[in-house]
């Protein structure tokens, strides 16, 4: 029996405010971010992080790819904590969690080339020069592209392509966990099917495990086996993921799951049509005292 | 390089006509000797304060002197300080500006804190105060002499970097928190190689841009420092001792001792600001891109 | 039918390209809406919906111009009018409302500053009356304390109840049509539910007849009687909500809604559309879908098929479904 590849034990993670003058004469306040959360996300597990913007979900990615240390608390890859890893910050743990992040028009370098952007995580990983090449057409035809998209830059790529190659650049270190920061967000809405469903079948093949961060309910529900869902710095539910998501338990869950459209099962004013079909509108009132 | 080739195809004709000037005045300064038509330091008693004419284009001055070929020959303290100047001040400007914005914390707090006292200095008159008190003859450092211009310009150098700092560490700050370089430190790169392969190629665009302006504010220091004295030393030409030689002129007649070195001091300036605004488009990578966003 | 309040007929707008010729980003749109009547504009980037409608309020900033068409509001041509008239009519009789609430206000006036300013453009009223209508408009949006808040800053106000001023800026005139471009868009999810009860309770409450623009159908079905759809700056399809929803003709339509995961039904991948939009000035000649459409047939790439109407419901389409 193996433990969790990515576990948090009581994280805390807060943020000075003020300026340097307010530091000085100890008038600075702290922003918490995080508030004692603890997770285990075990071996091939896709996990869907929910909450709304405040919720501490992108500090959460941010501290499990080792981009920040918790204020307090102990984030375990492996079993070992993450605080002694990142002593040796190229260490080979690196290469074991990677990210691919929300914006795809700040993820890659605008002049670089997309054969130069994974050659050097190529380098990185120390894959010698002969085989670099071979290896970039291998990535780019995993995630969907072909060899000819090589030597374009960021901005001769459509948004959906960008994403591709942000994958493409994480998995490029042979990753075993992808923390995937609002990957589609930004993306129009024909766009985020081709990404869900190619993250969808990349986890599957390559065993990755990974950690989904998102506000849409929908893509976790087509996506992920668990969910947890975070508001205000801490976790308020969690489980697998159809189970949560049909038996919501916190107040704050069922909101998430209410304010999601539904179309014309979620009408609000009665049309002609439905009125004569005697559809019941929604009000929704139940969130209004949720923020 | 086809990037540059299509880039040029993109210059407007503001941005050729300042890099037109610029290269006229570049040219001149390096072939000074082989185009001016006279000895720029040879006295000539005889033709004193003679009117622009065939034989002396732009005039002669009170020694005689060819105005035209003390122009070409000044272009040379001109420019040599201009660009002396620039590439001091990028050099410790744009390593404090990405210094403090890659590392933040409290090196940030103090690099920018020091740039800001430097930038409250009064540029010109600290260069003539500290001119003055050095003195215009050989500074000598260590087992070197330094002449007066090698003084100037890191003088001018130092004076500059504040603004270098600045633009860099504003453009270096926005660059530090892309995710492209977040992704670049996840894959164990250095801070060197993320410094020099992400975040500074990233900022050169507005860097070169002031770079081209700031040239154009450092001969007109130039011009300033040696107007009062302190600079170019006669009977070695320059724009500035040209103008201040000819301050007698403008009452008594001789126009042309005034205007001369005067317009060659405003083409240049304009050459350099011209040219500035056509980089400032040509250095974006999506200029190709951007009319058509939608 | 009624007789339309807003009607669009055979709008282009083009940008002017590097090369000093034209791009069209809307090739021709029609449609109409009725009095009280909610229309959504559906479609993705580069659809041309947010264009359009920008055309209509007279905001196109260059490059952007309009390069034909007409846009009818209750008989008079807002292309054709001078500034004065349509700087009258903008605030007074159409408002519009914006995606990002943080840019639409001035950071430094109070926001009963910047309500009694609109009130005060077109109302001959007294600066107290411009005030007591602006509380009024604060009120209907749903923020308490509304008299009191008047005094406030934008920045003291959440993403959120900053939309909310902003639409209290748009209604305060009584205007007829409200146009809300992706209004919802930026804000967090129960947010933007909130936003989305809000302009349909407005609409009830006002009789405005309401256009939202948004890249999300399953969204716009709530609130409107209408969607508009919209691919490679032409309609595609235009018909009653329910119809658009449960018998979609054209096939993007169906894609579209297909494309989008629900929280109910069988969990499995998604029904992807392959290729990505258009891009301007790289569309075909024919209907701008053929590239990345399952359906296309020979005539689909080479030649635009007409927008058919069948009982109130328009498709632009040689196989509609």
């Amino acid at each position: 029996m193996t433990g969790p590849i990515l576990s948090l034990r009581s994280v805390c993670k807060s943020f000075p405010q003020g300026g340097l003058l307010d530091r000085l004469l100890g008038r600075d306040s702290r922003l918490v971010a995080l508030d004692d959360v603890s997770l285990d996300v075990m071996r091939g597990d896709v996990v869907g992080i929910v909450g709304e913007s405040g919720s501490g979900k992108s500090t959460l990615a941010g501290l499990a790819v080792g981009l920040a240390r918790p204020t307090s608390g102990e984030v375990l890859l492996d079993g070992q904590p993450m605080t002694e890893l990142m002593r040796n910050h190229a260490g080979p743990w690196r290469r074991r969690v990677q990210m691919v992040f929300q914006d795809s028009s700040s993820a890659l370098n605008p002049r670089k080339s997309v054969a130069r952007c994974l050659g050097e995580t190529l380098a990185l990983r120390g894959v010698p020069k002969v085989r670099r090449e071979s290896e970039i057409t291998e990535l780019l035809t995993l995630v969907g592209l072909g060899p000819e998209i090589g030597p374009r830059l960021p901005h001769e790529l459509s948004g959906g392509q960008r994403q591709r190659i942000g994958l493409a650049r994480a998995l490029a270190m042979k990753p075993e966990v992808l923390i995937a920061d609002e990957p589609v967000s930004a993306l129009d809405v024909s766009l985020q099917a081709q990404v869900i469903n190619l993250l969808s079948r990349l986890t599957r093949e390559l065993g990755l495990t990974l950690l989904f961060i998102s506000h849409d309910l929908a893509l976790v529900r087509t996506l992920c086996s668990r969910i947890v869902v975070m508001r205000k710095g801490a976790i308020v539910e969690q489980g697998p993921c159809l189970d949560v998501l049909e038996r919501p338990r916190h107040p704050y869950t069922q909101a998430l799951i209410a304010a999601v459209p539904k179309g014309l099962a979620g009408r609000r004013t009665p049309s002609p049509a439905l009125a004569d079909a005697g559809a019941d509108p929604e009000t929704r009132e139940d969130i209004h005292g949720a923020a | 390089m086809s990037g540059l080739r299509n880039a040029l195809d993109d210059l407007d004709w503001s941005g050729w006509l300042g890099a037109g000037i610029v290269g006229l005045i570049l040219f001149a300064a390096v072939f000074a000797p082989l185009i001016a038509p006279y000895d720029p330091l040879a006295l000539d008693i005889e033709d004193r304060l003679a009117a622009p004419d065939g034989s002396h284009w732009l005039g002669t001055d009170q020694g005689g002197r060819d105005v035209l070929s003390r122009i070409l020959f000044g272009a040379r303290a001109s420019l040599s300080v201009g660009i002396g100047a620039v590439l001091i001040g990028a050099a410790i400007g744009v390593s404090a500006g990405i210094f403090a914005a890659y590392k933040g914390g409290l090196g940030e707090q103090v690099v920018m804190r020091v740039v800001d006292g430097v930038a409250s200095i009064p540029l010109l008159v600290w260069a003539i105060a500290i001119v003055g008190i050095l003195g215009v003859g050989p500074l000598p450092v260590g087992p070197l002499l330094l002449p007066n211009e090698v003084k100037i310009v890191v003088l001018v150098g130092c004076l500059f970097s504040p603004v270098f700092a600045r633009v860099t560490y504003a453009v270096a700050k926005r660059v530090a928190g892309a995710d492209y370089v977040r992704a670049r430190f996840l894959q164990g790169a250095s801070h060197w190689q993320i410094v020099a392969g992400e975040v500074l190629p990233n900022c050169l665009s507005p860097i070169i841009v002031q770079g081209t302006l700031l040239v154009a504010i450092g001969i007109v220091i130039e011009a300033s420092i040696s107007f009062v004295g302190l600079g170019v030393q006669p009977p070695q030409p320059s724009w500035g001792t040209m103008l201040s030689d000819a301050r007698s002129a403008i009452y008594s007649g001789e126009w042309w001792l005034p205007v001369f070195p005067g317009l060659a001091i405003s083409l240049t300036v304009i050459g350099f600001n011209l040219l500035g605004d056509a980089v400032r488009d040509l250095l974006d990578p999506r200029s190709e891109a951007r009319t058509l966003v939608a | 039918m009624s007789p339309a309040l807003l009607s669009v007929e055979g709008l282009r707008v083009g940008f002017r390209s590097a090369d000093g010729g034209m791009v069209e980003a809307v090739r021709g749109v029609d449609f109409s809406v009725a009095p009280g009547e909610a229309v959504g504009i559906v479609g993705e980037s580069g659809s041309g919906k947010s264009l359009s409608m920008l055309a209509v309020m007279r905001l196109l900033g260059a490059p952007a111009r309009v390069t034909g068409g007409r846009v009818i509001l209750d008989g008079e041509d807002l292309l054709a009018v001078d500034e004065k008239r349509m700087r009258a009519l903008r605030g007074r009789d159409i408002a519009m409302v914006f995606q990002d609430p943080q840019s639409s206000l001035n950071p430094a006036l109070t926001i009963g500053r910047q309500i009694t300013d609109v009130v005060g453009a077109h109302r001959n009223v007294s600066t107290r009356e411009a005030r007591r209508i602006a509380a009024e408009a604060l009120e209907r949006v749903g923020i308490r304390d509304a008299a009191g808040r008047l005094a406030s800053y934008p920045h003291e106000f959440s993403g959120g109840m900053r939309q909310r001023v902003l639409i209290a800026m748009a209604i305060a005139c009584r205007p007829r049509l409200l146009i809300a471009d992706e209004p919802s868009t930026a804000l967090d999810v129960t947010v933007q539910a909130r936003i989305v009860d809000l302009i349909a309770e407005l609409r009830r409450e006002l009789g405005l007849a309401v256009v939202f623009i948004s890249h999300n159908l399953q969204l716009v079905a709530e609130i409107v009687d209408r969607v508009v759809v919209m691919y490679g700056g032409k309609v595609v399809e235009d018909g009653p909500v329910e119809a658009i929803e449960l018998a979609p003709r054209h096939p993007y339509t169906g894609l579209l809604k297909a494309c989008v995961p629900s929280l109910s039904g069988p969990v499995g991948p998604l029904t992807a559309i392959e290729g990505a939009p258009p891009r301007l000035g790289r569309l075909p000649a024919g209907c701008p879908f053929s590239p990345r459409c399952p359906d296309a047939v020979e005539p689909c790439a080479s030649e635009m098929p007409a927008l058919v109407a069948d009982a109130g419901h328009r498709t632009a389409c040689w196989r509609p479904r």
